[in-house]
């Protein structure tokens, strides 16, 4: 209830960005293949493949999110933005069959997040890509939440190990949902207890004594 | 690639998801303020060049360094804005008074903002009613029974209860104390509330 | 205090005359607040009226558990009466001190567009706290980092910056007064919007942009 104290900002919906959000600010920092549209002049260090001193129009690299996103333009083009290959058609087929199936912490960590954030980079398959992302959810949806409710005092580190960090969320407030009710249930939601942070502060006072 | 240090800004947060409250990184913001001085001067000088000799193809270049201006700035602001909220727990988990190891942590300017923090939300609480206000950072979970049983887990000295009695808090000494007058000291770890 | 909570009020309420509640109607009001108030994402109109009086009763009680004799019985259930409305009281004020702090800019902004007459979304209080909040943090950036960069750099659009409330988040409600044609939005492109009547008593899950009026209006419950 009104326990945790810290309230990080949460990332945001769908599309959007949250600008305070930490989770959003990784995400972007994620790299996309992308093909140069025109030559960038003196900033060829930053790719390290070739010595010229610009980077040439044709170049092949990777540039994070943030950066494709400021970049991109759909009336004059500077950069075209390729699909990384688990949003490509072969991949949506495999999401598609059974999305149960797939590690989606391997695939991402941020599947659903990265691939709502290519839906701003015009391109034909974008319906596809979006109809993967919502059936890839809804697929795996029931099997997140009903492990999720079940699972009370169980290690559930493999079945975690193996989803999107938005699963992940989700996955752990409906297990402090079960916790929450199971010590109602014996009666000890009342019981007063020292704050988290404190304690871990604590640890850590020792840990910083005893290296 | 440019920002790469703004990033590792977020991730020492990040890694402290339970809001703990690391060290001020001083020098990591100092190496991005002056990547971001780097950034625009360069761009300062190709906006010039392009201007006086029509060199129209510098843009993209400057507009590539103004992105990673604007996403410098994006981290560095995420990054006291997190804070910020890590300090205000600070006040709700400790009270007002924080421990030294904790204060160590933090610069000057966000010793000056939980100062102020403290005070607008003292403010708040004393104007409610007509009286001495009301205490909104205690009773954090609904009452189950007005006395609770607590062991001591430190030496704490005397403590004043509701009609006056002093008691004395040795650390593994047990107690029968009012609720609302122990919630505090559990939370900063030095009660144990004892359940049957 | 005792004889009043016995009161069912049913004298008293015939007319518009709200200054004349029970006791009993004052908690419920303030339950109300308190669950709408926790479950709704966006702040809601503030109750000071309810604060106010409900903190007079709380004094009123104490001053009379003053005179019962220690070891008296009904001193204990008292006390833990008081502390039972002191909590929810407290839980009420925090939420909406909690919402302030994580929308202020939207939240300042609402007031300062707020038309003459229209009911405040801030207690006096709270809008104090609220500009003291923004203040504070807007100095604090400056102080540490914004005036230490480039000059077209050197502010941040809080408005922008920080998140508003997610109004199509979803929430529980229980329906006290019943209403016709609700127009639900669809949730996919798919569907296609539709009306639904709310019968009272009924409860329904529901995504709040449809049924905030409603909840202002005090014609569902939040749950």
């Amino acid at each position: 209830m009104d326990a945790q104290s810290y309230l990080p900002v949460q990332p945001g919906v769908g599309m959007e960005e949250n600008f305070f959000s930490l989770d959003d600010i990784l995400l972007s920092h994620e790299r996309l293949p992308v093909r140069t549209e025109c030559t960038f002049p003196r900033l060829g260090f930053l790719e390290k493949s070739s010595d010229s001193p610009d980077i040439p129009e044709g170049t092949k690299m990777e540039l994070p999110v943030w950066l494709s996103k400021g970049l991109y333009e759909r009336k004059r083009r500077v950069l075209s933005v390729e699909l990384p290959k688990v949003y490509r058609e072969g991949w949506r087929t495999v999401f598609t069959a059974d999305p149960n199936v797939v590690d989606l912490h391997k695939m991402g960590p941020y599947y659903y997040g990265l691939g709502s954030q290519m839906l701003h980079f015009e391109s034909p398959e974008n319906p596809d890509i979006a109809q993967t992302l919502l059936q890839t959810f809804i697929g795996r949806f029931r099997r997140t939440m009903d492990s999720s409710q079940n699972a009370y005092n169980e290690d559930t580190s493999a079945l975690v190990e193996r989803l999107d960090c938005l699963e992940k969320t989700l996955f752990r407030s409906g297990q402090s949902g079960l916790n929450g009710f199971q010590s109602w249930e014996k009666g000890r939601a009342s019981t007063l207890t020292a704050s988290s942070l404190v304690l871990n502060y604590r640890k850590r006072k020792i840990n910083d004594v005893q290296p | 690639m440019f920002c790469e240090k703004a990033v590792e800004l977020i991730r020492e947060l990040h890694r402290m998801s339970d809001g703990q409250l690391p060290a001020f990184n001083e020098d990591g913001l100092r190496q991005v303020l002056q990547e971001m001085e780097a950034l625009y001067e360069q761009n300062q000088s190709d906006v010039n060049e392009a201007k006086a000799a029509g060199r129209s193809e510098l843009i993209p270049s400057i507009k590539l360094r103004h992105c990673c201006l604007l996403r410098n700035q994006r981290c560095i602001t995420a990054y006291l804005y997190d804070r910020l909220l890590r300090i205000r727990a600070l006040r709700w988990e400790y009270g007002s008074v924080l421990p030294a190891n904790v204060r160590f942590h933090m610069n000057a300017e966000e010793l000056q903002w939980f100062g102020q923090y403290k005070k607008s939300l003292a403010c708040f609480m004393r104007s409610l009613g007509a009286g001495e206000g009301l205490d909104i950072t205690q009773d954090m979970k609904p009452p189950k029974s007005l006395y609770i049983e607590v062991r001591c887990l430190k030496d704490h000295g005397e403590f004043e209860i509701d009609d006056g009695t002093v008691i004395l808090l040795k650390k593994n000494s047990q107690h029968f104390l009012p609720r609302w007058k122990c919630e505090q000291l559990i939370r900063q770890g030095v009660l144990e509330h004892v359940v049957s | 205090m005792s004889d009043s909570l016995s009161d069912d009020g049913s004298i008293n309420q015939d007319d518009s005359q709200e200054d004349v509640m029970t006791p009993a109607e004052l908690i419920a009001k303030l339950e109300e607040a308190w669950l709408n108030e926790k479950f709704s994402p966006e702040l809601l109109e503030n109750k000071s009226e309810v604060v106010e009086c409900v903190m007079e009763q709380l004094t009123h009680m104490e001053n009379n558990l003053q005179r019962v004799k220690k070891g008296d019985a009904k001193a204990s259930v008292h006390r833990m009466e008081i502390d039972r409305i002191r909590f929810v009281l407290s839980s009420y004020l925090r939420s909406r001190l909690q919402k302030i702090e994580k929308f202020f800019p939207h939240v300042l902004e609402k007031e300062k567009s707020r038309g003459e007459g229209d009911p405040s979304l801030l207690s006096p209080e709270e809008f104090a706290f609220a500009k003291e909040y923004y203040a504070n943090t807007e100095t604090y950036l400056k102080a540490v980092a914004l005036k230490r960069m480039p000059p077209n750099l050197q502010t941040v659009d809080l408005l922008k910056a920080v998140p508003e409330p997610c109004l199509d988040s979803f929430v529980f409600l229980r329906v006290k007064e019943r209403q016709e044609n609700i127009l639900v939005e669809p949730e996919t492109d798919d569907q296609r919007e539709y009306v639904v009547d709310l019968e009272e008593g009924s409860q329904h899950l529901i995504r709040y942009r449809t049924i905030a009026p409603l909840v202002s209006s005090g014609a569902v419950q939040l749950i």
